[in-house]
């Protein structure tokens, strides 16, 4: 999991961008209603990842509920297809159409398997990538520890706080060495305490590798600006219409990026209040 | 000191015994929805309700119904009446009959019941819930062409008019399985037959204890009519319709009784063997 060519804090130089690790292309999905119309949730979505030299990559998706970030999030995992339009992933030697479990998820209620003890939820998950029991103990064991649940090794799910719950989860996630994970709603319910604990453990483990790759679904505006190197707004300019980017914000191209105290910054002030006072409200909600 | 010895200490005579019960009634909250008496005050109501229904029977009103000492005097003379007659040998021809056909039945519809998770099995499966519906006892002329009279064809009907009942209830707990369940196997790139085992099967198994346990109550109705039909070998149902026949009103309850002593221990067990194998249901109900 650990990759050397990370470095923490701000950067020496100027981000370089790389090849591309995910793209999405005109992606749009529609649903059929029971009265027999259509509800157009994403309408010719686009969108790329570069890899950034040095640095894991954060995108955060915000927008207001009913906005199609579950439909895009469900698309990048290859849980559900897209009407058009594709998803790519930079897997191995180059870029090919995303297939589920391409991508890790990290749910919004922190599913596991119940029956199974902590450890067990990461034991066959390891195993499942190839892994045999052994091996996969002392991964999980090791990956238990880093994520300071090496005191609920034999603890059942049922037994844990909903932040230890989250981070079994996305130890679950990133056990079997994916670079790739998608993070529902990760900061929904938790006290800003708490949110801070989560911002710096996702930072800590995004860390561990320049390839690995976060994407944040949140309405979290604050949190989002915090941890991303990009911040995109996903919704609908007309009822009729799907969602899409209607806003993109480079949090490096802003020098706001990987900057320790990035919350006194007048910009991020600044960008925090646009997207809640200009950019939100011309959004259209679910009603 | 507990809650309720501290609130005990305040009374110094026994003429305060009046204030005592209804402090502690109060305090154990009885009558309030959902409340939650404390483990003994459970005991003791447990207890209270025993000795209403007893006393209900020792003065009922209704005719036909024997007194408790009638029963008693009936109960040794079953217990030391000769070879067909006896107590011990008809309950065991029933107890028999009841552990076969519940372990055939059991087999039968857990392998159905998780098979319907294939599409083609799913329509045999709805037809089989059906015929839960119609008396297993309308069949006997059936089963007689098929089977022998006497123990195969009693095993027979009981297990068949279980497993229909049992069908039903074991596709509706795997019915009941949260779809993100299945999600997470995926993204975790789980074969199909691997989210079988981890989603389906194994986190179901306590809630299949939970069905039998329900459906060996149903059982003993079915028994008592297959002996009826079927009284080659006497047992709790043949020796019930018998002494129904002749009016022996108190031999009639000296099996109801002993129906109701099997019912207890079975469930016993079933509770008993869900928390060792499953010791992690326990954990799920106390969090």
């Amino acid at each position: 999991m650990n990759d050397t060519d990370c470095i923490d804090g701000t950067l020496p130089t100027q981000a370089v961008l790389l090849e591309d690790l995910l793209t999405i292309d005109k992606v749009s999905k529609s649903f059929n209603l029971n009265n027999g119309k259509q509800l157009n949730v994403l309408s010719e979505v686009s969108l790329c990842i570069k890899n950034i030299q040095h640095k894991p990559q954060i995108l955060s998706i915000l927008g207001p509920s009913g906005g199609g970030k579950t439909t895009l999030l469900r698309i990048l995992a290859g849980l559900d297809k897209p009407d058009s339009g594709n998803v790519s992933i930079h897997v191995g030697a180059g870029m090919r159409n995303v297939h589920i479990g391409d991508i890790g998820v990290v749910f919004q209620r922190y599913p596991l398997f119940d029956d199974r003890s902590v450890l067990q939820n990461l034991v066959e998950p390891a195993m499942n990538s190839g892994l045999n029991r052994n091996e996969a103990e002392i991964k999980a064991t090791k990956f238990l520890q880093e994520f300071g649940l090496d005191n609920q090794l034999s603890s059942f799910p049922a037994q844990l706080s909903g932040g230890q719950r989250q981070r079994v989860a996305i130890a679950q996630q990133l056990i079997q060495d994916r670079h790739y994970i998608i993070l529902d709603e990760p900061f929904s319910g938790l006290d800003p305490n708490n949110i801070h604990n989560v911002i710096s453990l996702l930072q800590r483990i995004a860390n561990q590798h320049s390839k690995n790759t976060f994407i944040i679904v949140t309405h979290d505006i604050t949190s989002a600006l915090i941890i991303s190197d990009t911040v995109i707004i996903l919704g609908k300019t007309s009822a009729n219409e799907g969602s899409k980017i209607v806003k993109e914000y480079d949090m490096i191209g802003e020098g706001l990026a990987y900057q320790a105290n990035i919350e006194d910054l007048p910009r991020f002030q600044q960008i925090r209040k646009e997207i809640k006072y200009v950019e939100f409200p011309k959004l259209v909600t679910q009603s | 000191m507990s809650k309720v010895q501290s609130r005990f200490a305040k009374f110094k005579t026994t003429s305060d015994i009046g204030l005592r019960t209804l402090d502690l009634i109060i305090m154990n909250e009885i009558f309030r929805i959902l409340g939650e008496p404390s483990r003994m005050f459970r005991a003791y109501l447990f207890a209270f309700w025993i000795a209403v229904l007893f006393l209900f029977w020792l003065f009922t009103p209704v005719q036909g119904m024997p007194y408790p000492s009638e029963v008693w005097e009936a109960f040794q003379r079953l217990f030391a009446s000769n070879e067909t007659n006896n107590l011990v040998l008809n309950t065991w021809v029933t107890l028999r009959l009841n552990i076969v056909g519940l372990f055939f039945a059991t087999i039968i519809s857990v392998f159905i019941a998780y098979l319907s998770c294939l599409p083609f099995l799913q329509p045999l499966n709805q037809i089989l819930q059906w015929f839960r519906y119609l008396p297993v006892v309308a069949f006997n002329l059936v089963f007689l062409s098929i089977f022998t009279i006497g123990w195969s064809m009693k095993v027979a009907m009981l297990t068949a008019g279980m497993a229909f009942f049992l069908i039903t209830s074991m596709t509706a707990v795997i019915g009941q399985i949260p779809k993100l369940r299945f999600e997470l196997a995926r993204v975790l790139n789980y074969s199909d037959w691997k989210t079988f085992w981890t989603v389906v099967v194994r986190p179901t198994l306590p809630a299949m204890i939970d069905v039998v346990a329900q459906s060996a109550a149903m059982g003993w109705v079915m028994i008592v009519a297959i002996e009826t039909f079927n009284r080659t070998e006497g047992g709790i149902g043949a020796s019930i319709y018998s002494y129904s026949a002749t009016n022996q009103k108190a031999e009639v309850y000296v099996y109801l009784v002993i129906i109701g002593i099997i019912a207890i221990l079975e469930d016993q067990f079933f509770y008993w063997l869900k928390r060792i194998l499953f010791p992690y249901t326990t954990i799920s109900e106390r969090a």
